[in-house]
This record gives C-alpha cells, structure tokens and sequence, in this order.
C-alpha cells in the first residue's frame, strides 16, 4: 500500500508556528532524556571502563542526531524564503554518502545500512544537500523502527515512464497499523508535521517533504507486512538527453 | 533458595533499555528487554516475568494495547507494571491502575537508581 504527496501548501499561520514548536520540542525530548540518563549513569562512577567508552559513544551519537534535527528544522522552514542551488545530482552517490555518515551510528546500534537494488541511474534535478537530508532522516528513523539486529536498506530505482528516479529507505520492523496507516496516508505532506507512528512527532516526514518540495520532488511511503518503505521522487536532468 | 526477580523492559529505545538494564542488573535483578509490544507478548510469555516496566510511546502496537492483552490472560494479569514515560505528566495513576499499573516514573526527572528503586516497590516480598 503506498501514499504520497508533493502538493505545495507551504506558510502558515502564528497557530501553526506555535505547533511546529510544541513539536520540535516534544521530539527533542526523547534524546535529551537518554542523554541525562546517560551522563548521570556515567556521574555514578559504577560503570567499567568498558561500559563507560560505550556510554560516552552512545552519547556522542544522540547529540549528534539532535543536532541533526534542530539543523534540519531551521533549514526546512528556511526552505521556504530561500532559493537553494538546483543542479544535475548522482542519486547513488548521495546514497554513498548516507551510507558512510551512517554507519558509525548504525555500528553503534549492532546494525547494518545496505545499499540495494541501486544500479546505474540518470542524475536527478536536486540540491545535493537537501537531498542527504532527507535520505539521512529516512535512515536514521528507520534505525529506530527497524527489529534489532535488522537490516535497513537505502535504495534506489528509475521509474522511467514518470521520469524519476525514487530514492528510498526500507526498514524490517512491526507494521504500522490500518489506524497509523491512514493517518499517515492523509496527512503526509501537511503543513504541519503530522504522527505517522505511535511515538513519533512527525517532524521528520514534515522536514523531509519541505525539502522534498522545494526540489519539485514529493515523499512516499510505502507499508509492508514486515516493516514500511520511505521514499524521495525526484525528476530526472534531462541535461545529458540534450547533449 | 528464592530465584531472582525477573523484570521485562518494554522500551523501543534500545540504549534506554541497555541503560535500565544495566542499573537493574547492578541491584540484582534479572533483566530481558523488547523492543516492542509484540516482541514483549513473547518475551512475558516466556519469562513471566515478577514486573513489567513499560514505556508508553511504543513502535507499532501501542502500550495500552499490551496492557488490554495482559489483563486478558489470566496467569499475566496481576503482573505489577511501572510505566517509564515521557508523558507521566498527562497520565494519571488512578486512570491506568485497573490495568495492573502500579507505578509511573517520569523519564524527564528520573535518576538512573529510581528505576530500580520503583521495581523493588511492587515485587512481592
């Protein structure tokens, strides 16, 4: 069963400012919880050295994603204002680079990031950077719904008859449910981030569709027995078929 | 000789759960971990465990869904459950005691030893 959405309903009002913020905040909640825990359990002087070289790096990973996400949400609403440099992009290597920024933190959790059914492709119309981010935040949220021990898998596939190449992150883990579902299905692309599984905000999905938008793409998702596929559409350059 | 406690942790936050679990085990506990409801319906099964913590927010089926599960089966139903949130502000003690919730810690405020400080709480003496 799949969604998507790519409309342009961009702005808003001083209400929803307010809930983009109640939102934010709520998603940073979670990591800084864990690193409270973590530098207090580090504080208690009962862990072995071992243990403590673990921590520090646990640490070390969640401020990272949660500077990842107050970075992404400034640029998502600055997406909105500002022209960003679109350029013909190689989507695998983008998946390369996701892949390699997210291995340590993928290591770090006993798992893997594969790269699947990637093969050669036309480049697409994109902002590079933009485009990681959306393919990171795919991934790292995948890392959180993925079974343990699972493996997430960045993939990509040309769907030629549309010109585009779609670029996803597919995760093996408990299948959202009809409820989830449909909520997801209706509300993905919203103004507003919307809550596409039991504890998440949505702030990720809302960021990765500002970004999506403003390269004239749109996100998916796809949902399976075993897990759920999220997705980038993008054009294809058509820069080379001019040549 | 009386076995150890057993404690199921029901959090999808895998380094939350490794932290819980390690100060649980530094007190003495017996400690197994799922990543979600579903993973818990096998893991309780198993173990049946002496207490059940809980976190709210989960992946997939939600929490209270595993606590109606729970209070359908009758050798599962009178585990005590603490739940571990970051929503223990909106939830009321008294709402969710009828589903075997005995206690509610606040992830947000919690020192690293209140977990087990809440476990040794609700096990039986």
């Amino acid at each position: 069963m799949e969604a998507a959405k790519g409309n342009n309903n961009r702005g808003g009002s001083n209400q929803s400012d307010l809930s983009s913020v109640v939102v934010a905040a709520h998603e940073l909640k979670s990591p800084l919880v864990l690193m409270r825990q973590l530098a207090l359990d580090i504080a208690s002087g009962k862990l072995s050295n071992e243990e403590q070289q673990r921590v520090v790096d646990q640490l070390v990973h969640v401020s990272e994603k949660g500077l990842r996400l107050t970075s992404d949400l400034t640029r998502a609403e600055a997406v909105q204002s500002v022209l960003f440099d679109m350029q013909p992009v190689n989507a695998i290597s983008v998946c390369d680079d996701v892949a390699d920024e997210l291995a340590s933190l993928y290591n770090a959790h006993g798992r893997s990031l594969k790269r699947s059914r990637i093969r050669a492709l036309p480049p697409v119309v994109a902002n590079r950077d933009l485009l990681r981010r959306i393919l990171v935040g795919f991934a790292d949220n995948a890392l959180h719904y993925s079974d343990i021990d699972g493996v997430v898998e960045l993939h990509a596939q040309l769907l030629r008859d549309k010109k585009l190449v779609r670029l996803g992150v597919r995760d093996y883990g408990p299948a959202l449910s009809n409820k989830n579902w449909r909520q997801l299905v209706r509300n993905l692309g919203a103004t507003q981030p919307v809550q596409a599984r039991p504890q998440s905000s949505g702030l990720g999905l809302y960021i990765a569709h500002q970004f999506a938008v403003s390269m004239n793409g749109r996100i998916g998702a796809v949902r399976h027995r075993d897990g759920a596929s999220f997705y980038v559409e993008l054009p294809i350059s058509q820069q080379l078929t001019l040549l | 000789m009386r076995e150890a406690v057993r404690v199921v942790i029901v959090e999808d936050d895998t380094w939350l759960a490794e932290h819980y679990m390690r100060v649980l085990r530094r007190s003495g506990y017996e400690v197994y971990h799922a990543p979600h409801a579903l993973a818990a319906i096998d893991v309780i099964d198993q173990v049946v465990p002496d207490v059940i913590v809980l976190d709210v927010l989960l992946t997939g089926t939600t929490a209270l869904a595993l606590l109606h599960e729970l209070q359908s089966h009758e050798d599962l139903a009178n585990i005590p459950v603490i739940l571990a949130t970051n929503l223990a502000n909106q939830i009321a003690l008294d709402d969710v005691a009828s589903y075997g919730v005995k206690r509610i810690v606040d992830k947000a405020s919690m020192q690293p030893e209140d977990i087990a400080i809440a476990v040794r709480s609700v096990v039986k003496p």
